[in-house]
C-alpha cells in the first residue's frame, strides 16, 4: 500500500469501516511509514478534541432565557404599539379640531359675498333714485 | 404532538409551545454553534440568538422541509455571521483569556484535581490548533465538515441544509479533510508526535 491510498483510507480506518483485509493493509503501512503515522496520530488527537466539544452541554437555563426574551419581545411590541396609540390619539384630536375650525372659517367665508351682494355700494346709492319721491307726484300736488 | 402541529399552534399565537421546540433542539443547535465558535459562552449566546431568529422567522417556514433542516440553516448562517463579525477578536482575546485564566472555567479545559497541569496545557494547545485548522478552511468546507463531524449528519442531509448536491458535499468533505490533514501534520503542529 502506498501513502496516498493509506491517507485516503485513514478516516474509514479510524472509524473501523474498512473491510478486514484493507484494515490489515493500512495497519501494516502505519507501522512502517512515519509520515502516515504522524498524520494518523494528528487525526486521532483532533478527533478527541472534537468529541470533547461535542459532549459539552448547552446552558441548562437556555429554555428559560429564550422564553423570557420572547415574552419581553412581545411585551416591547405591545408597549410600542400602546405608546404609538397614546401619542397618536391627542395628535389626531388636535388635527381634527384644527380641520373643523378651518372648514368652519371656509364655510363662513363662502357665505359672506352673498350677504355683501345685498348691500348697495355708495356710488350706486347716489344714482339709485328709486327711493326718491316721483317728480310727477310733486307736480300733481 | 406532531411538530408541524406545534408550529401551527405557535403561529396561531400560542407562543408558550415554542418551549417544546427549544427543549427538543437546544443541544443540536448548541453543538453546531460550538463547532464554529469553539467557546461555550459564545455558543450559548449564539444558540439563544438562533432560537430568537427562528421564532421571528417562523411565519416564513413553509413546512416543505424538516424543521431540523431549517433550524440547521439558521444556525449555520448565524454562526458564519458571528465569525465574520468577530474575526479580529480571536487572537488577542484568546491571548487575554489565557493570561487572565478565563479558559480554566471552560469545561473543555477543566481538569480533575488529579490531572497533571502539563496535560491540561497540552489539551489547550491541541484545542487551539484544531480551532486554527478549522478556521483556516473556506466557509463551505468548514460548514460541511462541522455538520459531518460535530452533528454526525449523513451527506444527504448536509446537501439539503447547504442547498447543494450530495456529490458537491462529498467533494467539499474530501477537500476539507485533505486541508485539515495538511494543517494538522505541519511540522510545528502540536498534534505531531515527535
Amino acid at each position: 500500500m502506498n501513502c496516498q491510498l493509506c491517507q485516503k483510507n485513514l478516516d474509514a480506518y479510524q472509524e473501523g469501516r474498512l473491510p478486514s483485509d484493507m484494515m490489515t493493509q493500512v495497519e501494516s503501512h502505519l507501522e512502517t511509514c512515519d509520515s502516515c503515522k504522524r498524520i494518523y496520530n494528528a487525526q486521532l488527537l483532533a478527533g478527541r478534541v472534537i468529541i470533547t466539544e461535542k459532549e459539552t452541554d448547552a446552558n441548562p437555563f437556555l429554555v428559560t432565557r429564550v422564553m423570557a426574551m420572547i415574552e419581553n419581545m412581545e411585551n416591547t411590541g405591545h408597549e410600542k404599539e400602546s405608546l404609538r396609540i397614546r401619542l397618536l390619539r391627542p395628535a389626531l384630536v388636535t388635527v381634527s379640531l384644527a380641520a373643523a375650525v378651518f372648514f368652519g372659517i371656509m364655510l363662513g367665508n363662502l357665505s359672506r359675498p352673498a350677504r355683501n351682494a345685498d348691500k348697495i355700494p355708495v356710488e350706486l346709492a347716489l344714482i339709485n333714485d328709486a327711493s326718491l319721491e316721483s317728480v310727477d307726484i310733486l307736480s300733481n300736488e | 404532538m406532531e411538530e408541524f402541529e406545534i408550529i401551527s399552534d405557535i403561529l396561531k399565537g400560542d407562543k408558550e409551545k415554542f418551549r417544546f421546540i427549544v427543549e427538543k433542539y437546544q443541544q443540536m443547535v448548541f453543538r453546531t454553534c460550538m463547532g464554529f465558535v469553539h467557546d461555550k459562552d459564545d455558543a450559548d449566546d449564539l444558540t439563544q440568538e438562533v432560537f430568537i431568529k427562528a421564532y421571528q422567522s417562523l411565519p416564513k417556514f413553509k413546512m416543505e422541509s424538516a424543521f431540523s433542516t431549517w433550524l440547521y440553516r439558521i444556525s449555520v448562517n448565524a454562526s458564519l455571521n458571528k465569525i465574520r463579525k468577530t474575526s479580529g477578536r480571536s487572537f488577542f482575546q484568546r491571548l487575554g483569556s489565557v493570561f487572565s485564566g478565563e479558559d480554566k472555567n471552560d469545561p473543555l479545559f477543566s481538569a480533575s484535581d488529579m490531572e497533571d497541569p502539563e496535560n491540561i496545557l497540552i489539551r489547550q494547545e491541541h484545542f487551539h490548533w484544531l480551532q486554527k485548522a478549522l478556521d483556516s478552511l473556506p466557509g463551505k468546507q468548514r460548514t460541511a465538515i462541522i455538520l459531518s463531524k460535530y452533528d454526525d449528519l449523513p451527506q444527504k442531509e448536509i446537501a439539503e441544509i447547504m442547498d447543494i448536491t450530495e456529490g458537491a458535499v462529498e467533494a467539499l468533505l474530501q477537500r476539507a479533510k485533505k486541508n485539515l490533514r495538511t494543517r494538522l501534520s505541519d511540522s510545528d503542529s502540536p498534534f505531531v508526535v515527535k
